[in-house]
């Protein structure tokens, strides 16, 4: 190793992203491990301070809940990126569609189809009706291309083999993407060398895409231009800076639910200049908030009557109303089974082995080695609430166990993966951290897979928790494009849409 | 049995209202007890109504006025033909509760919900009646709905929408929607799946059916009425109303049903500009020869005759 950095760097073990189990460094690394090496860990530290400070002043934070009133932070992004091959992203976007396909057509059969996969017995009818995700008010609500997830954001891990697994699917509103976007940006700016020996797969054109999609189900009713709004539930959101950001990257209106009506089923936004009918809405606002009228009488952050326009067709809500059914944790179980159904196909990307709780014979298995397992309530995001059986306290697992007993439908056990590591910069050296990848992943007439996603990194040494929200960092992620030339023309085109190696492309 | 019903909500609110958004849950369900022969419905200020058939099979009417208004009245109109019911009829064993298929059917009629979140007063009261019946679902329904008569008086105004089962049962009054919750409550806490349902009962009296009124041409003013239905496996939905004591019969005009209240809330909605509303909810039916059908009501007399007086 040319650097000081990877001096000690020991992989204990682990599947490494960089390194080999015989400490050779992967091909794919060899430039950025070179490029690495001319620096010195002074100069990469006082790069890190400049990250901080640039994050810090741009805004770009999150809030943590759950701790003393609410913690405003920066999400840390590792100086040394991720980096991922052309041939594995191909893998993983394959897969990462076939998933989210999947997912809509499931959404789609439940909420307007025939429930042709409980009919066929694929999944029972009530683990769907037990699912707190599950919306009966959303029922017989039509989205336009069966886009219902139109925005998904799926967990990937590699597992000790390397093999990439679907963790957990986000399928309301996934958040994530505006780091993705900036990490790009603060990488350019402070290490830009690196780009100039690598084919980087540009993530700059997410708002375009985005918009492009949300255009793509807009009501018939919509003009060619049609009218299309962020909803945030305002500034005390945590993700309140990736509101601003996706509406900017848009060129779109950032509204509240204050600044919309609805007339005679048609929504409205205020502006200055007087009504303006509004066709699509991205709303990062949980369906028990959208309306009153037909959710929690006492939500002051929607809006009264959209759930009759949306119904009336004469908008769209996007991600639709109810997918939170498809990313419960029990139902995530059935997604192989799903996957057969309704492609004929076998998964492309396996699940982490899963068991349903409510099976006596699971359950007393389970209890058995609750030591062993992650337990996880089936209805939560970001990491709260999940129980790892290795690291925990006998309290902590004796209050698991009654949990369970108490509600076998809440808690889904899976097996321990153990997370890839990938080297992280600590104080002036690497060391192995976990990490995981939420790629985002867009659907309307085509399936779009921005390339890379976000790489999340348990900071704290041995951790495997690698949610934002439980302290988490960020690395930016580099999928690489097979040659230069297909990068040229990648970014000539300005999307990720027409892929590399098409015929379109490269005529 | 021919019935015409009017449904009439009117709101007089205290200040002037520049916004209201409503669903309506009015519309007598069109099932194998029941022939919907007409429907009806007109708002004031005059506004669009638009409708849906929403999870549970129930009509559902929305309409939004976004000018500003003192008041708003709902007129819904209805006539229907309610035919007899059938009793389950031969025993049916508890094990058939516990099918894999019929489990998997009914699981979203076995949980608590925020109206039927039983504690442990009320499933061992249930379980020590259950246990004195023989082995039989239909006698395990009939001794909890028993049980409900017994336990609960009917005293108008003494609950609040939403009163707790607990409560109810441990202070023992209440009005229609309580005893329906409280026996859905029973049967789930025994593993039989209970659903709440929203209607209209014929008669002047909610707590008893006098059979003479059947003969009145004088329409009777009421309120909704709930009672509930329990699942018997191989049978169907048996409708009982734990109010009256009696077994759902040609009076009872089903608008729909859910897992409580809140799936068939009558009429839902928000207004903004003003603080509050006095409501007033009036309910009218009156037998119809089986050729007659209703004649239509002229809407807005309350709404008229408080703009008047402004």
């Amino acid at each position: 190793m040319a650097s000081e950095l990877f001096n000690d760097y020991d992989t204990e073990g682990f599947f490494d992203e960089v390194f080999e189990a015989t400490g050779a460094p992967r091909q794919h690394y060899s430039a950025l491990l070179k490029r690495l090496s001319y620096f010195s860990a002074e100069e990469l530290a006082r790069r890190e301070r400049r990250r901080d400070a640039d994050f810090r002043n741009q805004g770009i934070t999150f809030t943590v809940y759950g701790e003393d009133e609410g913690i405003e932070r920066t999400f840390p992004m590792d100086l040394m990126p991720r980096v991922i091959t052309a041939e594995e992203w191909s893998h993983i976007e394959a897969g990462l569609e076939q998933r989210v396909t999947v997912l809509n057509r499931f959404l789609d059969d439940l909420y307007v189809g025939e429930r042709a996969a409980i009919h066929d017995g694929v999944i029972p009818w009530w683990v769907v009706t037990s699912s707190d995700g599950f919306s009966r008010e959303a029922f017989g609500i039509p989205m336009p291309l069966g886009a219902r997830c139109l925005v998904a954001g799926i967990d990937l891990v590699r597992d000790g083999n390397g093999v990439y697994r679907v963790l957990e699917d986000n399928l309301r509103s996934p958040s994530g993407i505006s780091y993705v976007v900036e990490n790009r940006v603060a990488m350019t700016r402070l290490l830009p060398q690196m780009f100039a020996d690598t084919p980087v797969r540009p993530v700059d054109h997410y708002g375009r895409s985005l918009l492009g999609a949300l255009n793509r189900v807009a009501p018939a009713s919509a003009s060619d231009n049609p009218t299309v709004v962020v909803l945030t539930p305002g500034v005390f959101n945590s993700a309140y800076f990736e509101h601003v950001f996706l509406a900017a990257h848009m060129g779109v209106e950032l509204v509240e639910g204050r600044d919309l009506v609805v007339d005679d089923q048609v929504v409205y936004m205020r502006t200055t200049k007087g009504l303006k009918r509004v066709d699509v809405i991205y709303r990062r606002i949980d369906d028990a908030f959208l309306d009153p009228v037909v959710f929690r009488p006492d939500s002051s952050l929607g809006v009264p009557g959209l759930m009759s326009a949306a119904r009336s067709g004469s908008v769209t809500i996007v991600n639709a109303v109810g997918n939170g059914v498809a990313d419960d944790k029990a139902v995530y179980a059935y997604v192989p089974a799903l996957t057969r159904y309704y492609l004929d196909e076998e998964p492309i990307l396996p699940n982490v082995e899963t068991y349903l709780l409510w099976d006596p014979d699971q359950l007393a298995s389970v209890l058995n080695r609750l030591d062993q397992l992650v337990i996880k309530p089936v209805a939560e995001a970001g990491g709260y609430g999940i129980t790892i059986g290795p690291a925990a306290s006998d309290e902590d697992l004796a209050k698991c166990r009654a949990d369970i007993i108490a509600d076998p439908r809440n808690w889904i056990a899976q097996e321990l993966i153990s997370l890839s590591r990938h080297p992280t910069l600590i104080d002036d050296h690497a060391e192995g951290r976990h990490v995981d990848l939420r790629p985002f992943v867009l659907t309307s007439d085509v399936v779009e897979v921005i390339p890379g996603g976000l790489t999340r990194v348990a900071m704290k040494k041995g951790s495997l928790v690698v949610n934002s929200s439980q302290g988490g960092g960020s690395k930016d992620t580099w999928v690489l494009a097979p040659t230069r030339e297909d990068l040229e023309a990648e970014v000539a085109t300005g999307s990720s849409e027409a892929r590399p190696g098409s015929a379109e492309v490269s005529a | 049995m021919r019935l015409d019903i009017r449904y009439r909500t009117t709101f007089i609110y205290d200040d002037v209202v520049t916004e209201s958004q409503n669903e309506l849950r009015a519309c007598p369900i069109a099932d194998e007890y029941q022939d919907l022969i007409r429907y009806r419905v007109s708002v004031l200020p005059s506004t669009k109504v638009s409708s849906y058939t929403d999870y549970w099979g129930t009509r559902v009417d929305t309409f939004g006025h976004r000018s500003p208004h003192v008041g708003l009245e709902v007129l819904a109109e209805a006539t229907v033909d309610t035919k007899p019911r059938p009793q389950p009829a031969g025993a049916c064993r508890p094990d058939s509760l516990l099918a894999p298929d019929f489990l998997d059917l009914h699981g979203e009629y076995l949980e608590r919900t925020p109206h039927c979140d039983w504690g442990k007063a009320v499933a061992d009261l249930a379980e020590e009646h259950v246990a004195q019946t023989g082995p039989d679902v239909v006698g395990r329904v009939l001794a909890l709905h028993r049980l409900v008569g017994t336990r609960v008086e009917y005293r108008k105004g003494y609950t609040q929408v939403g009163e707790p089962v607990d409560e109810v049962l441990s202070h023992g009054y209440g009005v229609c929607q309580d005893f329906a919750h409280l026996a859905v409550s029973f049967c789930r806490s025994q593993g039989i799946p209970a659903r709440y349902v929203s209607g209209y009962l014929f008669t002047r009296d909610e707590t008893v059916l006098d059979d003479a009124e059947l003969d009145d041409d004088e329409p009777v003013r009421v309120q909704t009425h709930a009672w509930f239905e329990a699942a018997v496996p191989g049978w169907g939905w048996f409708g009982l109303d734990p109010t009256n004591q009696q077994a759902v019969g040609q009076r009872h005009v089903k608008i729909g049903h859910g897992r409580d209240y809140d799936d068939v809330q009558p009429l839902r909605g928000v207004f903004s500009g003003a603080a509050g509303a006095m409501v007033t909810p009036d309910v009218e039916i009156r037998r119809l020869a089986m050729a007659e059908v209703g004649s239509p009501a002229l809407p807005g007399r309350l709404l008229q005759q408080h703009q008047q007086q402004q």
